[in-house]
């Protein structure tokens, strides 16, 4: 089962795409910053990543960074879904970026599509 | 100069000889011998001198002359004549006459005569000018003069020390004629000039320079200005004054301010609103799956998320819209301990699913107080809601979360309500601010509305709102609420955009 990782600081945020996810066939784990986020994907190893922009702390960007220093980690394709207008530059090698409030259909399909 | 003379002589023979004199010098003579012929001669022709023997047949004309030259103040009198009779003409003509020559008539008496006569017209003209610019002069003054005064801005004349030597009508109606003060001291109620000058800036060069100023009028109003200034240079060239021109721009600034801060408010708040969508949408998904599924308890976890955000959303929407329209409050007569019982009722769900405790010090009954009870309960549940909050985010520590609520009656028959929490606290600075406009410490949860408008609520209610606050230990918010409708109410947004302070 592939395994998908969600960084997101809204607790409800994470009950939903939890639940979007699992029911679709996937397993998940969450983290609600980036410095979980790190801890999670490292222990985890997932296969994808959603993640938030802005959040308390660090903000998403730094955590790409992060990841993409890991060389466990970072081909792992990162789906960034923000509620920031204007974000589609934030963090350019993301394999897509989804607006808040998403649409279920389209994140579904992009997931299917870059799941290695 | 060819003058005009007009020589009356009863002798026909020396009036004649008198204008061969006369003509050899270039100068116009005609001559009359009785009165008929004289006051016809000065009907039809402008005359610059007349030159008279005053007695024709014995008589004297002087009552005939004076008509003529009241009718023509221009006109110069030389008298001629005998010696007899010169001290009567002197007598009679006085100062009327600017000459009084003895028949025989010397030629050098004459003609200094005619000099001195030419004298006076060029004088007299030269004076009849100035008076005719003098008057129009005066009428532009007066013109100018009210042009100042009525303009409908604050104009002051300053001098190179900043002292105020002029000022038009509405400056001293509303700063005063305090001609000699300082600029500083009568706008600014300043002891030393304003960092920024434009007056000493078009001192200095001579250009307009423009700023935005408060200024704090006689009676306590103060006004947003739009200050610009004009150099005012003497016959050499040099600015010796500056003229400050202030318009009043107060409304525009007003309406400004709220706009851009309901454009800022917009844009703040939009990351916040995408979040609630968003997890509106995860509500929506969890109770359709839910369904599907027939799993109560996801149903039951997605009705109370939905509830959850339906709440947060209704409750943003109506911050928006009480900060957005400037609304007088719809007062009621509702029971206190009704109102507060609802208040704590509001927020013990929330609090009970974050395992916080309330206990609550309530009297049997307080009698009725006059408020808007949709406003100043709001306001309330703002209040405790911050309360619960701050148990909820202090995490870490094994502390029994209380929130505490008590309501009485103080000795100024005012009803007051504490709200005392056990939680994370607040440090100085979020003390300082927590009731400014758009400041938040929940990051995109917030609006940053919350306490700003809880606070303007509470004081158009003639209330007073105190926190006390540490941090790690807890915050206790007091309200007090005098039970009637206060009779001078604080303006509602729109009018006042100021941030209310901090007791």
């Amino acid at each position: 089962m592939k395994k998908i990782l969600i960084v997101d600081d809204d607790p409800n945020i994470r009950d939903y795409l939890v639940s979007l996810l699992e029911d679709n066939g996937y397993a998940t784990c969450t983290a609600n910053d980036v410095r979980d986020g790190l801890k999670v994907a490292k222990e985890n190893k997932p296969d994808l990543i959603t993640l938030d922009l802005e959040m308390p702390g660090e903000w998403g960007p730094r955590f790409y960074r992060q990841l993409a220093q890991d060389d466990e980690l970072k081909n792992i394709p990162v789906i960034v879904i923000s509620g920031l207008s204007g974000n589609d530059y934030a963090i350019s090698k993301a394999v897509a970026t989804l607006s808040k409030p998403f649409d279920r259909e389209e994140l579904l399909g992009i997931i299917k599509e870059n799941i290695i | 100069m060819a003058e005009n003379i007009l020589l009356i002589e009863e002798c026909e023979s020396h009036a004649k000889a008198l204008k061969l004199y006369l003509e050899r010098s270039g100068i116009t003579v005609f001559i009359g011998t009785t009165i008929d012929e004289m006051q016809s001669r000065i009907r039809t022709k402008e005359f610059d001198i007349l030159l008279v023997n005053p007695f024709l047949n014995g008589q004297s004309i002087w009552s005939h002359i004076k008509k003529i030259k009241n009718g023509k103040p221009l006109l110069q009198v030389i008298v001629l004549c005998t010696k007899k009779n010169l001290d009567q003409a002197m007598d009679e003509f006085g100062t009327n006459a600017i000459n009084f020559l003895e028949i025989p008539v010397s030629s050098k008496a004459l003609n200094l005569a005619i000099v001195h006569a030419r004298k006076c017209i060029a004088n007299e003209q030269r004076i009849a000018l100035y008076s005719e610019r003098l008057a129009d002069l005066e009428h532009d003054r007066t013109l100018y003069q009210q042009l100042f005064n009525e303009v409908p801005c604050y104009i002051s004349i300053q001098n190179r020390d900043l002292r105020l030597i002029g000022g038009n009508t509405l400056f001293q109606k509303d700063f005063g004629n305090q001609i000699g003060e300082h600029c500083y001291e009568i706008y600014k109620h300043r002891s030393s000039p304003c960092p920024i000058c434009p007056v000493a800036k078009t001192f200095c060069d001579g250009k307009s320079h423009s700023t935005e100023e408060v200024v704090t009028a006689l009676c306590g109003q103060q006004y947003h200005v739009l200050t610009q200034t004009a150099p005012i240079v003497d016959d050499d060239g040099e600015i010796t004054q500056v003229m400050e021109i202030s318009t009043d721009i107060t409304q525009i600034r007003q309406l400004q301010g709220h706009l851009s801060s309901l454009g800022l408010m917009l844009g703040s708040m939009s990351h916040g609103v995408k979040g609630m969508l968003t997890a509106l949408d995860g509500g929506i998904y969890q109770m359709s799956s839910g369904l599907k599924k027939n799993d109560p308890e996801r149903i039951e976890r997605a009705f109370d998320l939905i509830k959850q955000m339906a709440d947060r959303i209704k409750k943003m929407v109506l911050e928006i819209l009480y900060y957005a329209k400037s609304r007088e409050l719809q007062y009621e007569t509702v029971d206190v301990v009704k109102l507060v019982r609802t208040v704590v009722s509001t927020i013990s769900s929330l609090a009970r699913k974050n395992s916080i405790e309330i206990k609550t010090d309530i009297p049997e009954s307080l009698g009725e107080m006059d408020i808007d009870s949709n406003w100043l309960q709001a306001a309330l549940v703002n209040l405790a809601e911050n309360a619960v909050e701050a148990c909820q985010h202090d995490k870490g520590n094994e502390k029994n979360h209380i929130v505490e609520f008590r309501l009485w009656e103080d000795a100024d028959k005012k009803i007051c309500l504490s709200i005392k929490d056990n939680g994370m606290g607040m440090d100085q600075e979020t003390r300082e601010k927590m009731f400014t406009l758009f400041f938040t410490s929940k990051g995109s949860q917030g609006t940053g509305l919350g306490l700003f408008i809880a606070n303007h609520v509470i004081k158009q209610h003639g209330g007073e709102i105190t926190v006390e606050s540490m941090p790690g230990q807890g915050t206790c918010f007091q309200v007090s609420l005098p039970r009637k409708k206060p009779e001078e109410s604080i303006a509602p947004f729109g009018k006042s955009l100021e941030a209310p302070s901090l007791d």
